[in-house]
C-alpha cells in the first residue's frame, strides 16, 4: 500500500507537470521536407567522413528537430562496405549512444573518435602481418629455391671438376685409385657437408630475415600510431579551422605568434583541446588556455584585448610561463568535512507570487535607495510606464509585499517521501520500471485464481467423497496467501 | 557608488540570497588564460557605500563562476578551470576551506547554478560539451547531459520548473532539458554565432533569453521558438553574460566586451533603457539581487566590482 501510495503520487504530479511542462517539449509534426534536405546532406560523401556528432549540429542549427534528424539518419541508405564500415559502426554507435542514454556514454563518447582513427591502423598492421607472413614464407621459399638451384648450378660444377680432377689425378697415378673412391666418398660426404652449411645459412639467414622482419614491424608499428596520432591530431585542426571559418570569415594566421592578428588570439576553447598548436604547450597538468570569449564575427572590428593580455598570450606562445603564477594546494584538507547546518530559512523568491512586487522608496542602507529621478537613461519613462501597467494589472495587496521584507516564510514542508521525491528526479524509463512492477504484481493475483481452478480440477477429477472437503480446504488456504504466494 | 578592486581579472559576481549585504566574486590570474584564482566574498558596509572583503579563497586554477547555495547560507559552489567544481563553507576559515573538490568535468567548468526552487541541486557546464547535475552532499554527479557538440558556456534552472533547465553552447544551440528525461526536449538554433549566456523570464516560465558572439541578445517564447520575441540590438562587441530582473518582468540586465553593463526592456520598441560605462576593460559579470530591488553587481577584465542601484552611477562615491 505504501508502494502504491507513492506511485500514485508521483503519477499525480507527472500528470499535472505533464500538462505544464508539455511546453517544454517539441510539438511539432515531422516535416518531410526537413528529412528529405538532411538526407541530400547526409548522404554527401565528405559528410560521410565527418563525425556524428558534427552532422547533428549542423542539421540542428538549421532547426531539424530531433526526431527528425533521427528520422533521416534512419533513412539513410546502406554505408559504403569494407574499409568504411570500422568507422561507420562506431558512428552507428555514436547515434544511437546520443538518441537514447547521453547520460552514461561521456566517457564513451570522447574516446570513440580516437578508436575511429586507431582502428584502421590496428586493422592495416594485421593485414600487413598476413601480408608479412605470405611475404616471408615466399621469400623463404624463394631463397630456398634460389640456394638449391644455386647448389646445383656452382656446387655441382665443383664437384665435377673435382671428380674429374681427381680422375685425371688418379690416371696420371693409379696409387691413387685407391684414394679416389675414398676421395669420391669424401667428396660426397664434403658435398654432404656443404649442403648442410649451405642450408644452416639458409636457415640461419631466414633467422636473420626474422629477426629483422619483426624489427621491421615495430618500427613500422610505432610509425603507425605516430601516424595515427598525427592524423588525429590533423583531423582536429582541421575540424577547427573549420569552426573558425564558421566565425569569421577571414581567416588569419591563427597559431602565429603575431600579435597584430587578433582573431589569433581570440581564440576557441576547441583550439585548446588537441593543444597541438605548433609550440608545444606543457605545464606540469595545467596547460594555457585562451579566454572563452569565441571569435567575434568578420564583419565587425575585432574587440580590442587589453595589452598585458596580447603579452602574455605572446609569452605562452613562446613557451614561457607568466612568472606571478603560485603552487596552491586547493585540495580540501579534509574530505569528510562535514555540510553545516543550515541556520537561516532560505527566503521565498519575489516571483513565487506571480507578480512582480510593487516598486517602495526603501529608507534602508544605502544599497536600498533608489534615485527617484534616474531620468539619466531616460529610464524613468519606461519606469513609469511599467509602474502604470504594474498598477493596472497586480492584484498582490500592496500591504502583504510590504511585509515581504520582514517576513520570513516558513521553511517549505519537508519532504515526507524522499523516495516519491527521488523516483521523480530520475529519468523516465526508471518510472516505466516501476509501473512494470506493480502490473508484474497484479499479475500474480489473477496466478492466484488460476492456481485455485487447477487445484479444484484435479481434486475434482481425483475425488470421491472426500473431494469436497479437501476443495474448501484449498480455499481456505489460498484466501489466506496474498502476493507473495508460493507455487502447491 | 563603492567598488572593489581584486588582484586578479574579474569573471563572474553573484548576490547572497540570504544576505542583503554580501556577494562573491570569481576571478583569475591573467585573465583566465593561465595561472591561479580567487574567490571573493564582499560585504557592503551599512555605514557608508562602500564594499569589503570579508574573506576570500585561492584556488589553484582560475575560477570562471561562483553560485551561492539556496540551502545553506554560507555555502559557496566554484567552477574552477581545471575542470573541478569546489564547495566552500564562508564560515570556516580558508585553511578549512575547500569542503569539497569534484573532479569530474574533462575540460574548464564554465558555469554553475543552483536549483533556486527545489535547492537540493546545482548545474555544471563545462567546456567538454557537457552539463552535470549533483548535490552537495553525493560524491559523484547525479547525471551528466551530452548532446552538445561544443563547450556549454551556461546551465541555467527554470525559476517555476524545478527540474527544467537550458543550456548555452558554443555550437550556436540553445537547448532546453528535463532532468527526468533521458535528452533535451528542446533544441533551438538561436544564433548563428556561439551563445555565452542564457536566462530564464522569472514572471514568465516560458521566455528566456540568449546573448551571443553576435553582438545580439535575442529573447524567445518556448512555445513558438522558430522566430525569437525580440532581438536586442546595441552591443558593439560580444555580449557575455545576460541576466534578467528578479523584481521586473521584462527587465534584462546584459555586459559585453564592448565594457558596458546595459538594461533592456524587451516589450518596447526602443529596447535598450538603460547603459553603465563603468569599466575598462571587458564587462564579464554582472547580476541583479534578488532580496534587494534594483541592486546591482558587475565585474571585469579591469579587476573591479561595482554595486549599485539601477538609475545610479556606478563610479559615484
Amino acid at each position: 500500500t505504501f508502494l502504491t501510495r507513492v506511485l500514485f503520487t508521483e503519477a499525480t504530479n507527472e500528470a499535472q507537470q505533464g500538462k505544464l511542462e508539455s511546453v517544454f517539449k517539441n510539438s511539432e509534426p515531422i516535416r518531410e521536407d526537413q528529412i528529405q534536405n538532411a538526407i541530400k546532406f547526409l548522404s554527401h560523401p565528405r559528410v560521410r567522413g565527418s563525425p556524428v556528432i558534427h552532422r547533428r549540429s549542423f542539421l540542428e542549427r538549421k532547426g531539424l528537430t530531433k526526431e527528425e534528424i533521427d528520422e533521416a539518419f534512419r533513412r539513410l541508405p546502406d554505408p559504403p562496405p569494407s574499409s568504411q564500415t570500422a568507422v561507420n559502426t562506431q558512428d552507428g554507435q555514436q547515434v544511437v549512444s546520443n538518441v537514447l542514454q547521453p547520460q552514461g556514454q561521456i566517457q564513451a563518447m570522447k574516446p570513440a573518435p580516437a578508436p575511429v582513427v586507431m582502428i584502421p591502423p590496428p586493422s592495416l598492421l594485421s593485414r600487413f602481418r598476413w601480408y608479412h607472413v605470405v611475404l616471408a614464407v615466399g621469400i623463404l621459399a624463394a631463397s630456398g629455391a634460389g640456394t638449391a638451384v644455386f647448389v646445383k648450378r656452382s656446387l655441382i660444377p665443383r664437384l665435377k671438376s673435382w671428380v674429374r680432377k681427381v680422375m685425371s689425378e688418379e690416371e696420371s697415378d693409379p696409387l691413387e685409385k685407391a684414394d679416389a673412391k675414398p676421395s669420391l666418398a669424401e667428396e660426397a660426404v664434403a658435398a654432404a657437408k656443404a649442403a648442410s652449411a649451405a642450408a644452416s645459412d639458409v636457415a640461419r639467414v631466414s633467422q636473420e630475415m626474422m629477426k629483422t622482419k619483426s624489427e621491421e614491424r615495430k618500427n613500422f608499428e610505432d610509425l603507425m600510431q605516430l601516424l595515427g596520432v598525427q592524423v588525429q591530431e590533423m583531423k582536429s585542426l582541421s575540424n577547427n579551422i573549420r569552426y573558425l571559418e564558421r566565425n569569421s570569415n577571414n581567416l588569419p594566421k591563427v597559431y602565429s605568434a603575431n600579435q597584430e592578428v587578433y582573431s589569433g588570439l581570440v581564440k576557441t576553447p576547441a583550439e585548446r583541446r588537441p593543444y597541438a598548436n605548433g609550440s608545444n604547450i606543457d605545464y606540469d597538468s595545467r596547460s594555457a588556455r585562451s579566454t572563452s570569449p569565441p571569435a567575434p564575427p568578420a564583419d565587425s572590428s575585432q574587440p580590442p584585448h587589453p595589452k598585458s593580455y596580447m603579452d602574455i598570450m605572446s609569452m605562452i606562445q613562446r613557451g614561457e610561463k607568466p612568472s606571478n603564477i603560485r603552487e596552491i594546494n586547493d585540495m580540501p584538507p579534509n574530505p569528510n568535512q562535514q555540510l553545516p547546518n543550515p541556520r537561516i530559512a532560505p527566503k521565498a523568491k519575489p516571483w513565487v507570487y506571480g507578480q512582480p512586487p510593487q516598486d517602495e522608496s526603501s529608507n534602508g542602507p544605502w544599497w536600498q535607495q533608489k534615485n527617484p529621478r534616474s531620468a539619466d537613461f531616460g529610464y524613468e519613462t519606461t519606469t513609469a510606464r511599467s509602474i502604470g501597467i504594474r498598477n493596472e494589472t497586480s492584484t498582490t495587496e500592496p500591504a502583504a509585499i510590504q511585509k515581504q521584507r520582514s517576513w520570513v516564510p516558513p521553511q517549505p514542508p519537508p519532504v515526507v517521501m524522499p523516495e516519491a521525491a527521488e523516483a521523480i528526479r530520475r529519468p523516465k524509463p526508471q518510472a516505466k520500471i516501476d509501473q512494470e512492477v506493480v502490473a508484474a504484481a497484479s499479475d500474480d493475483q489473477s496466478g492466484v485464481s488460476d492456481e485455485l481452478q487447477k487445484v479444484t480440477k484435479f481434486s475434482e477429477s481425483g475425488g470421491d467423497g472426500s473431494g469436497r472437503f479437501e476443495i474448501t480446504e484449498i480455499q481456505e488456504e489460498t484466501e489466506h496467501q496474498h502476493i507473495g504466494q508460493e507455487g502447491n | 557608488m563603492p567598488m572593489f578592486k581584486a588582484p586578479f581579472n574579474g569573471y563572474s559576481v553573484k548576490f547572497s540570497p540570504f544576505y542583503e549585504s554580501r556577494l562573491a566574486v570569481a576571478t583569475a590570474q591573467n585573465f583566465g588564460i593561465l595561472g591561479n584564482g580567487r574567490i571573493h566574498v564582499l560585504e557592503l558596509s551599512p555605514g557608508g557605500p562602500g564594499v569589503t572583503e570579508s574573506i576570500a579563497f585561492d584556488t589553484a586554477d582560475a575560477v570562471y563562476d561562483v553560485c551561492w547555495s539556496e540551502s545553506h547560507e554560507s555555502v559557496l559552489i566554484a567552477a574552477i578551470g581545471d575542470g573541478s567544481v569546489k564547495i566552500y563553507d564562508t564560515a570556516l576559515p580558508p585553511p578549512s576551506n575547500p569542503i569539497r573538490s569534484f573532479q569530474e568535468h574533462a575540460r574548464e567548468v564554465h558555469s554553475v547554478d543552483y536549483n533556486p526552487t527545489r535547492r537540493d541541486s546545482f548545474l555544471t557546464a563545462s567546456w567538454d560539451d557537457t552539463v552535470k547535475l549533483w548535490a552537495m552532499d553525493r560524491p559523484a554527479s547525479i547525471r551528466t547531459f551530452k548532446e552538445h557538440a561544443y563547450c556549454v558556456y551556461q546551465a541555467v534552472w527554470n525559476p517555476k520548473h524545478g527540474d527544467v533547465f537550458a543550456s548555452a553552447s558554443g555550437d550556436c544551440t540553445l537547448r532546453i532539458w528535463d532532468v527526468r528525461e533521458p535528452g533535451s526536449t528542446m533544441i533551438i538554433p538561436a544564433h548563428d554565432l556561439e551563445i555565452l549566456s542564457c536566462d530564464w523570464n522569472k514572471y514568465d516560465d516560458c521566455v528566456l533569453a540568449t546573448s551571443s558572439v553576435d553582438k545580439t541578445i535575442k529573447v524567445w517564447d518556448v512555445r513558438s521558438y522558430r522566430a525569437p520575441l525580440a532581438v536586442l540590438n546595441g552591443h558593439g562587441y560580444a555580449v557575455r553574460k545576460v541576466k534578467f530582473s528578479p523584481h521586473r518582468r521584462n527587465l534584462i540586465a546584459s555586459c559585453s566586451y564592448d565594457m558596458t553593463v546595459c538594461l533592456w526592456d524587451y516589450t518596447v520598441e526602443d529596447a535598450l533603457v538603460g547603459r553603465y560605462d563603468h569599466h575598462t576593460e571587458f564587462a564579464v559579470g554582472i547580476d541583479m539581487s534578488v532580496v534587494v530591488e534594483g541592486l546591482m553587481a558587475s565585474t571585469g577584465w579591469d579587476e573591479l566590482v561595482y554595486v549599485w542601484q539601477q538609475g545610479m552611477d556606478p563610479r559615484a562615491s
